[in-house]
């Protein structure tokens, strides 16, 4: 009873940690935003209004969608340190740039909501959440959502289907700097290879992100794609096509190191980065999707657990 | 007749099956992909739940403790067998498509917790009360879940359009993926309903220690902790 009379402000007792480094989440995230930006301004120059439209519904619900959760589950405020806005932007670099605003709405909502929010926030779910929320699009709508079905009006190719329907001479003109750049039919962010890569080396010269994941992802990518080249050289596609269409960037970079849904220690992380490499070549290879980015980095998290037993021996320890 | 009607209502909410104790899951995954097939999936189950608890509550003195398990899969396999000779004569289309899922009522854990857990122990009276109940919460519950997934993944109830024609269903709901999600979003549903009444009646509930399955022994021991707890928590007011 005796404590309740105090005045509130002179006695406040925190716990420890009472001294930080300075590194904050907003910070993490708005370099995050910063590594995205070159690739948005290409997926901008080349798509005008539409891509606008999309980034723009995407970043907006999922920011008001994790807002409403944390309401509704009385938690703190963390809307506004970006990483919503982050994950309804990597979500709707996923997309076609003519998706249906309702689309990018639900979508980039059922990405907090579904793959963030219900396992308790940021930093708590076992899946990148952008891969769900594109992943349930997909099963729902797959019309809407279809690169070429979309984008009918724009005079070029998805290099991934046209490999998928109508084999290698398809896509055989189509030539490293064009694939490179982006100037292919493909979802509005995950096409900007070269930016992607421009992005993610900026994050990881600022210390914000650890080169094992996206190296080995990177490395798995190729392996599998000039392992199953040499196989067949005339039915599968150079692993240089691999590595600089579809989502590979963006899944290496942004997606498959999403915090607490990858593995933890060195070892660890390099077989997960070649695993999920690999499963995207054999789903490219043998899936319905064209690019089935999204389910691979999915499976791959629901391996993290496995690779996480890989663990350090600790110093003095038997 | 107040202890019949205790364990008839149990079942519709307190114990309510796949929501409650989460029995029963495979046909709630699997046909409630519309509010019709869970309406005759869980009817099915209504029928072979009851019978069977009656008759397993009748034949309670003379199966030996040792071959019970057979004998309850024997009673309850061949009432599933009559359902599914009745399903196909009176309602074909409805049997095609619930397909597997109604022979597998034999091996659904419900039929068999239940006989094990109640049936064996009761009278027939208290017994034909409790599959009365689980039956139809199990049905309501069904229904509930196939209206849910129906409605947004096709646009239809029963059937019957709801949204107009301008309606792009949400097809994630009726496929596999939808089924589990939605179960998970009703379990943690319930769950939060329970904590937020117990915080009005002013007490706390913790959602694995009070769950509603005292049948099985694992939430038995859970019980005895939490009762420990609870003694060890009053004894120091007392001291």
């Amino acid at each position: 009873m005796a404590q309740a009379a105090l005045p509130k402000s002179s006695l406040t007792v925190t716990s420890a940690p009472f001294w930080h480094c300075g590194r904050t989440l907003k910070g993490m995230m708005t370099d995050t935003l910063i590594a995205l930006t070159p690739a948005m301004a290409m997926a901008v120059y080349q798509y005008g209004y539409h891509a606008v439209e999309v980034l723009a519904w995407a970043g907006l619900a999922a920011v008001l969608a994790e807002a409403l959760a944390q309401k509704i589950m009385a938690r703190e405020y963390t809307a506004d340190d970006y990483t919503a806005l982050v994950g309804g932007l990597l979500f709707a670099f996923m997309l076609p740039a003519t998706t249906p605003g309702w689309l990018v709405c639900i979508g980039s909502a059922l990405t907090i909501l579904l793959g963030r929010m219900v396992f308790g926030g940021y930093g708590m779910s076992p899946v990148c959440a952008p891969a769900v929320g594109w992943c349930v699009m997909t099963i729902s709508w797959p019309d809407l959502i279809d690169i070429n079905g979309m984008l009918l009006n724009w005079d070029l190719v998805h290099p991934l289907s046209e490999l998928k329907y109508f084999g290698l001479e398809a896509v055989a003109g189509l030539s490293l700097p064009s694939l490179m750049l982006g100037q292919n039919l493909g979802a509005l962010g995950a096409e900007q290879s070269l930016m992607l890569l421009l992005g993610g080396a900026y994050l990881i010269a600022r210390k914000q992100l650890r080169w094992y994941i996206p190296v080995s992802f990177l490395l798995g990518v190729f392996l599998t794609a000039q392992l199953y080249h040499l196989i067949d050289p005339q039915r599968y596609a150079p692993p240089l096509f691999h590595l600089f269409t579809g989502g590979t960037m963006l899944a290496a970079f942004f997606l498959m190191p999403y915090p607490s849904a990858s593995p933890v220690w060195r070892t660890a992380m390099l077989l997960y980065g070649l695993f999920g490499g690999a499963v995207l070549i054999i789903i490219r290879t043998y899936g319905i999707y064209p690019d089935g980015m999204a389910f691979a980095v999915l499976l791959a998290n629901m391996f993290t657990p496995l690779f996480d037993l890989i663990q350090p021996k600790p110093f003095g320890g038997r | 007749m107040a202890s019949m009607m205790q364990e008839f209502t149990k079942g519709l909410w307190k114990e309510l099956p796949p929501f409650r104790l989460v029995l029963g899951l495979c046909p709630v995954l699997a046909v409630t992909n519309s509010a019709n097939n869970g309406l005759g999936m869980g009817l099915a189950v209504i029928f072979v739940l009851t019978l069977s608890n009656v008759i397993i509550s009748l034949v309670r003195h003379i199966i030996p403790k040792k071959v019970r398990i057979a004998c309850f899969i024997a009673i309850a396999a061949s009432l599933v067998v009559s359902v599914e000779m009745l399903m196909q004569a009176f309602s074909y289309p409805l049997y095609q498509q619930l397909g597997i899922f109604v022979p597998l009522i034999v091996v659904n854990c419900l039929i068999l917790g239940r006989a094990e857990a109640f049936a064996a122990k009761n009278p027939p009276l208290l017994a034909l009360a409790d599959g009365l109940g689980m039956g139809i919460g199990f049905t309501l519950s069904l229904t509930f879940l196939g209206g849910l997934r129906e409605l947004f993944g096709v646009g239809t109830l029963f059937g019957a359009s709801m949204f107009g024609p301008d309606f792009k269903p949400f097809a994630f709901m009726v496929q596999a993926p939808g089924a589990f999600v939605c179960l998970g979003l009703i379990l943690a549903g319930m769950n939060f309903l329970t904590m937020w009444q117990a915080k009005r009646k002013g007490q706390t509930v913790d959602p694995i220690l009070d769950a509603g399955c005292k049948g099985c022994s694992a939430c038995r021991k859970l019980d005895e902790i939490a009762n420990q707890k609870k003694l060890e928590k009053l004894q120091p007011a007392k001291g």
